[in-house]
């Protein structure tokens, strides 16, 4: 019986890595396809909706895309580059989501046919990666410290997506996202390794988690954001070293 | 995800000199804090020149970095300015004022704001839409009294009152208040060469100057107890310190004439854009008879004495790490003395004028920007570090842990002597200091944003 049940031990370890943060970084691989399968949706919700003339339902697609999106902002830019700037570039951009939130949201143009088969395919193509890219720890925790960091920057002006008005929904899914990342990458071998800093970061998030939970952007307090956001930028880099990676850096491509 | 301030402030770009007329949309959408198409002036690539007393006198004090500090802080503000990220230094531009600053509902023109409007502090609303000009600072220790109409003696209760009422902030500590006012009276006139003892023209004088001087002195042909001279006392920093009604609607204090030049608009309420006006005014009212030679003699005048070396510097990265600088020498006090408060001040501050910084060098998704990517990125990494080790700091002194603090600051003041500047010098020709790229950027921008109004 006991060699049964060593048997069925290294049967079930035997998918796992040496390194605890592989196996997370895999469990996170169906968050991330989840996560830009319902971008993809959205965006081909946005195609079917301009095809079919429907300026609202489009507008919807754009919101439930975007949705999708920025829950993944944990690692499209340092895993994805080229795809994240076409994605989600700006402010003059010829294709990507604020290409289209110029035109649906502010002209009320549903012009955007070409626009919205740009954003589909590059969706698509990233989705497809996503099944076989690798995804390296010290990657996704750096990812997840640059959008903690970017969370906190100003949205007075109206934020990100200020012509669709959905720059909160934005932050609240970077901070879903962040939550995501940090709770099946990170959580569990942080906890085992130094308890006090794990409940240092997760007592972060879920302040990050509140400031956002206010009813729209101009009652987001901006001091507590950025106070919010950057100890928790600080408490994931002081992770770093309790999960045998090095701080990461603050910029994609800046390491 | 991209930023935000900067890229909403500067939507639009016009010089501070002259106003280029373009269509602005500085802060737009239906969640901004602050009214849609307010402008704040904040992209501008000339600022005005700030000069000090202390810098001829051994350098700034703690007192006088502190005061810097909290002048250009929300926090200090109430909640609609702290939201907006709105501090004294919004509109008094490096001491200076700032001709450009329009805000909807409490502006009837660039350059004047309604203290007494309602967005920042309702309860102090008074119900009519009288905005005033915002002054120039310089040479504000010798300009008593305070407010365009004169109705504080003291500075200290003006700063106090501008604090609590009109913006609505906390009740400040002595402390802060003792600061802002050690800051503003270190604010100094920019030098005149023009200008010699009392108030007389020297040097190379034009015949049209010197005729305009005559004139100034020269009594009212109707009124012989008045001349222009007679309020703007050349031998007073051209004030008499006193309130008078010249036909505008009320009591108002003599303005300065020293570097008026870069004062516009001018009168309590902004009314006139220039000199000539100005003048038109005196005649009309006063039935002065000038002839037209008259007026443009008095104009050539007031130019005159009214001018300032350098009243305008390029920003530039350097430009903003010195204020940064100065901003947190204050630290280095702070930190061992185990003030949070102004621990917390300071790393807010510089905090944020950093990230702003970091906004000038645009992220690798920016379209309107081309090349330097390595260089843009590398810029934005570093600043962004130094953010977070300002944070550090905050949080160690919050926790009682000063000595991590001060081997954080350590750090800090390590990387912002060379590594940061030079890495921003670096990158300096694909940011926004640069005009061209400025200007693309910007353009970008504005026609993005003009979207939104072409179905409204």
């Amino acid at each position: 019986m006991a060699a049964c049940a060593a048997l069925v031990g290294l049967c079930i370890c035997g998918r796992a890595s040496a390194n605890p943060l592989d196996d997370g970084a895999e469990r996170y691989r169906s968050i991330t396809i989840e996560s830009i399968g319902q971008a993809l949706d959205g965006a081909r919700a946005l195609r079917d909706r301009v095809a079919a003339n429907d300026l609202a339902g489009a507008r919807q697609a754009w919101i439930a895309a975007r949705a999708g999106w920025e829950r993944s902002e944990v690692f499209t830019a340092g895993l994805a580059p080229e795809l994240d700037a076409l994605i989600d570039a700006w402010p003059n951009a010829t294709s990507g989501f604020h290409t289209v939130e110029a035109r649906l949201f502010g002209a009320g143009n549903i012009d955007v046919g070409p626009d919205a088969d740009a954003l589909v395919a590059h969706l698509d193509e990233l989705h497809h990666r996503l099944h076989s890219m690798r995804l390296p720890a010290q990657g996704l925790l750096a990812g997840t410290v640059r959008l903690a960091y970017e969370v906190g920057e100003s949205k007075a002006d109206g934020g990100e997506s200020r012509i669709s008005g959905t720059s909160l929904d934005d932050m609240r899914n970077n901070v879903v996202g962040i939550g995501l990342a940090y709770q099946t990458i990170f959580a569990e071998q942080l906890r085992a390794t130094d308890p006090a800093r794990a409940a240092i970061v997760a007592d972060r998030i879920a302040r990050l988690k509140a400031v956002v939970a206010v009813s729209d952007l101009p009652h987001v307090d901006v001091r507590r954001l950025r106070q919010a956001s950057e100890e928790l930028a600080v408490a994931l880099q002081d992770a770093a070293g309790k999960l045998s990676l090095q701080r990461p850096t603050l910029e994609a491509q800046a390491q | 995800m991209i930023s935000s301030r900067i890229a909403a402030a500067g939507l639009l770009w016009t010089a501070l000199l002259v106003g280029d007329g373009a269509n602005a949309f500085p802060v737009d959408g239906d969640q901004t804090t602050l009214p849609p198409r307010t402008e704040l002036n904040e992209d501008a690539l000339d600022k005005p020149r700030e000069v000090f007393r202390s810098e001829t006198s051994g350098g700034k004090s703690y007192l006088i970095s502190l005061g810097n500090l909290a002048f250009s802080s929300p926090s200090i503000l109430g909640g609609v300015a702290r939201q907006a990220g709105i501090s004294c230094a919004t509109c008094h531009v490096n001491g200076g004022g700032n001709a450009k600053f329009f805000m909807p509902k409490m502006s009837t023109r660039p350059g004047n704001f309604d203290t007494t409007g309602p967005l920042f502090n309702p309860n102090a609303d008074n119900f009519m839409l009288d905005p005033v000009r915002i002054p120039s600072l310089r040479g504000a220790r010798y300009l008593a009294p305070y407010g365009v109409d004169g109705r504080m003696p003291s500075l200290r209760d003006f700063v106090r009152n501008v604090i609590v009422n009109e913006f609505s902030g906390p009740e400040p500590s002595a402390a802060i208040v003792d600061a802002i006012v050690a800051y503003i009276q270190d604010i100094d006139f920019l030098a005149n060469p023009n200008l010699g003892p009392a108030g007389r023209l020297v040097g190379k004088i034009s015949e049209r100057e010197r005729r305009g001087e005559a004139l100034f002195k020269k009594p009212f042909p109707h009124d012989p107890q008045l001349s222009c001279a007679g309020c703007h006392a050349p031998s007073g920093a051209f004030t008499d310190h006193q309130q008078h009604d010249v036909g505008s609607g009320g009591l108002f204090k003599t303005p300065t004439l020293r570097n008026a030049d870069f004062n516009a608009p001018y009168f309590h309420d902004g009314r006139y854009d220039s000199y000539d006006q100005v003048v038109a005014h005196f005649d009309r009212v006063f039935s002065l008879g000038l002839s037209d030679g008259d007026r443009k003699d008095l104009v050539a005048y007031l130019t005159a004495i009214g001018d300032g070396a350098q009243p305008y510097e390029r920003e530039g990265a350097g430009a903003s790490l010195k204020e940064v600088d100065d901003f947190a020498s204050v630290l280095a006090v702070a930190i061992p003395a185990g003030d949070k408060e102004t621990v917390s001040l300071a790393v807010d501050t510089i905090g944020s004028e950093l990230r702003e910084l970091t906004e000038r060098y645009p992220d690798r998704k920016n379209t309107s920007v081309s090349g330097g990517e390595q260089q843009r990125t590398i810029a934005r990494a570093v600043l962004k570090d130094v953010v977070l080790i300002l944070r550090r700091i905050d949080i160690a002194v919050a926790e009682g842990r000063s000595d991590d603090a001060m081997a954080e600051f350590k750090s800090y003041r390590q990387l912002m002597v060379a590594a940061v500047p030079s890495l921003l010098a670096a990158a300096e020709p694909w940011s926004l200091f640069n005009p061209v790229v400025h200007d693309s950027h910007y353009q970008a921008l504005r026609e993005v944003m003009q979207s939104r109004h072409l179905s409204h």
